[in-house]
């Protein structure tokens, strides 16, 4: 089915024109979240409607956190969108998605995520090897099953499929389109004043991509993908095995305390001997700072033969 | 952990382990050094019958004999010239010189300034940790200002020796500071010092916690060692410590680089082969069995 075909039945098209429709863009820095919201807000203006527009995008740099808010109707008075109000929200990172559904309406808002994982280091503060990371744990299925019209899509697999990762934004907005009362030539001409020239063929090729992934996919909504990534959440959970071994020699230990207060994790204790021993072992990552610092050789971190074998 | 291609570090293959625990106190910084340089040879693969290592007197000399290699425990002072010796018979050697700041810099002073002048090719590396600790804590050359010794009962009125600056400035061919806090970059600057051909001198602090650290009320040994990271401190910073491990905002990594020809390669070229006995004494003697 060809997507330019398609009639806009949105669910965002006929409303109460005297409410502006509110579009939440979320991302992480360098993803493209202000490329999206530009071309929605020249798009919106180009077709009649009071459009405004606000961000935060400070912070980001690459990878930090980033949103813009654009609101469009006949009259829009506040340029930010309050909790619970938004019509759509359009994630271009999982977790950034999940971080901002409170914003999303309650009854009949959209939400159109990548599920595409970018994870932070804050989510790794259990520092123990192979330890479950904290990134968000809700799974694609479980979201979408949540908010009234999700679309939970692989967008940056898509984008490389085309030949490069970048355009996985204009993959989103392909999607976008489906629920929103622009014709597409509409959204192709906009998406093309705002993208560098040679690559005008390629965005238009992932706009078209995304359209017809959201076409297809209106009906179900937990589409095959999303299970392959719930799939790997839970493996994640499961390698816990320790991988390394702490040895101490009590004849050689002295007691002299370095290993205890300099250990990161504080793993290590004395004991009545005064000798060291390992408290939490579940808390040990082998670093190796207490075997380095040990002055008298009594403390040793070996990989476990499992892990030896498999490198 | 291990570098490419090599076994993973296992210190024991490098001890005498019937030897252990060793003589030194809880807490002393002159282990933390031994590791670093086994570490330094096991990851330059130098095979143990190929190290030599000559020690002088002090707590210092006495870690050469937990080295499971070559190792002669010679004179107060002399050990650089016992290894001046013996890399210069025998240059297929890989001749380290364990020393202390005291047996370096004040009895062995002037044979510290000639191999640093020759610039032979061996590694010296100097345990400093301001203190004769073994004969009872006396001054050193490197005692910080103020501190209390049995010999300064009233403070160190004394300036200290900046050993790095004196081995620089007599021609000494690579010249480092590194300190026991930072092991991993204690090892690589050995394996430098290890690799360069000519004279490598490094100078590591260390700690004495029993007897110089109880004396100067620096507190037990997590708070001495971590305390190294006050003489880390770039100078702006000197003044806000309360306590530093040195007052000299000593700085660390490789301080000097003098490239001078090698002493015994010059040696061999233009002493001995001149004269006939180039054959013999240009390859490597027979090791004696």
């Amino acid at each position: 089915m060809n997507a330019l075909d398609k009639e806009s039945a949105s669910p965002h098209g006929n409303r109460d024109a005297a409410r502006p429709t509110n579009v939440l863009i979320v991302g992480v820095g360098g993803q493209g979240v202000l490329m999206v919201s530009k071309v929605l807000a020249a798009l919106c203006q180009s077709e009649g409607f009071e459009v405004k527009q606000s961000e935060v995008h400070g912070m980001a740099k690459r990878g930090g956190s980033v949103f813009s808010h654009v609101r469009f109707g006949e009259q829009v008075w506040s340029p930010t969108i309050p909790r619970g109000e938004a019509d759509i929200v359009v994630a271009l990172e999982w977790a950034e998605g999940v971080r901002w559904l409170d914003h999303l309406k309650r009854d009949g808002g959209t939400f159109i995520a990548d599920t595409q994982r970018i994870v932070p280091p804050i989510s790794f503060r259990n520092r123990t090897r192979n330890a479950a990371s904290a990134y968000a744990p809700e799974t694609p299925a479980e979201v979408v099953a949540l908010v009234g019209n999700g679309f939970a899509l692989d967008a940056t697999s898509m984008a490389t499929g085309l030949g490069d990762r970048r355009v996985a934004n204009t993959v989103l907005l392909g999607a976008l389109s489906t629920v929103l009362p622009f014709a597409a030539e509409h959204w192709l001409a906009v998406i093309e004043q705002f993208v560098p020239a040679k690559t005008k063929d390629l965005n238009r090729r992932a706009f078209l991509a995304g359209r017809d992934w959201a076409v297809s996919a209106e009906r179900v909504p937990a589409a095959a993908a999303t299970d392959a990534v719930a799939q790997k959440v839970t493996a994640r959970a499961i390698e816990t095995a320790p991988a390394h071994l702490l040895t101490i020699n009590e004849a050689w230990c002295k007691g002299c305390d370095i290993c205890v207060k300099m250990c990161p994790e504080r793993c290590l204790s004395l004991n009545a001997r005064m000798v060291a021993e390992l408290a939490r072992p579940d808390a040990c990552t082998a670093c190796h700072l207490c075997e380095w610092l040990c002055p008298d050789f009594a403390i040793r971190i070996e990989s476990a033969p499992a892990v030896k074998g498999a490198s | 952990m291990a570098a490419e291609g090599i076994d993973e570090f296992d210190i024991r293959d490098y001890l005498r382990t019937e030897l252990l625990p060793h003589f030194m106190c809880p807490g002393c910084g002159h282990g933390i050094a031994l590791r670093a340089l086994l570490w330094a040879v096991h990851e330059e693969r130098i095979a143990k019958d190929q190290l030599a290592i000559v020690t002088g007197i002090g707590c210092s000399g006495r870690v050469g004999g937990y080295i499971d290699a070559n190792t002669f425990h010679v004179t107060h002072g002399r050990p650089l010239t016992f290894a001046t010796g013996l890399a210069l018979a025998r240059p297929d050697l890989e001749v380290v010189v364990i020393t202390g700041d005291g047996d370096c810099l004040a009895i062995g002073g002037n044979h510290l300034i000639h191999a640093c002048r020759r610039n032979l090719r061996m590694t010296c590396l100097m345990l400093n940790n301001e203190i004769y600790g073994m004969t009872g804590g006396q001054v050193s050359p490197t005692t910080s200002e103020a501190r209390l010794t049995t010999t300064t009962p009233y403070g160190n009125a004394e300036p200290t020796f900046d050993a790095c600056g004196l081995a620089a400035a007599a021609g000494a061919g690579l010249v480092g500071r590194g300190m026991t806090l930072q092991t991993v970059a204690l090892k690589n600057l050995i394996r430098e010092a290890l690799a360069y051909r000519g004279f490598s001198f490094v100078e590591i602090l260390s700690d004495c916690t029993e007897i110089f650290g109880r004396k100067n009320d620096l507190g037990s040994s997590p708070e001495m060692i971590l305390r190294q990271k006050g003489s880390m401190r770039p100078d702006f910073y000197g003044n806000t410590v309360e306590h530093p491990f040195r007052p000299n905002n000593l700085t660390t990594g490789i301080i000097a680089r003098n490239e001078r020809p090698e002493y015994g390669d010059t040696y061999r070229s233009e002493v001995l082969a001149p004269h006939g006995h180039g054959g013999a004494a240009a390859g490597v003697s027979a090791p004696v069995e």
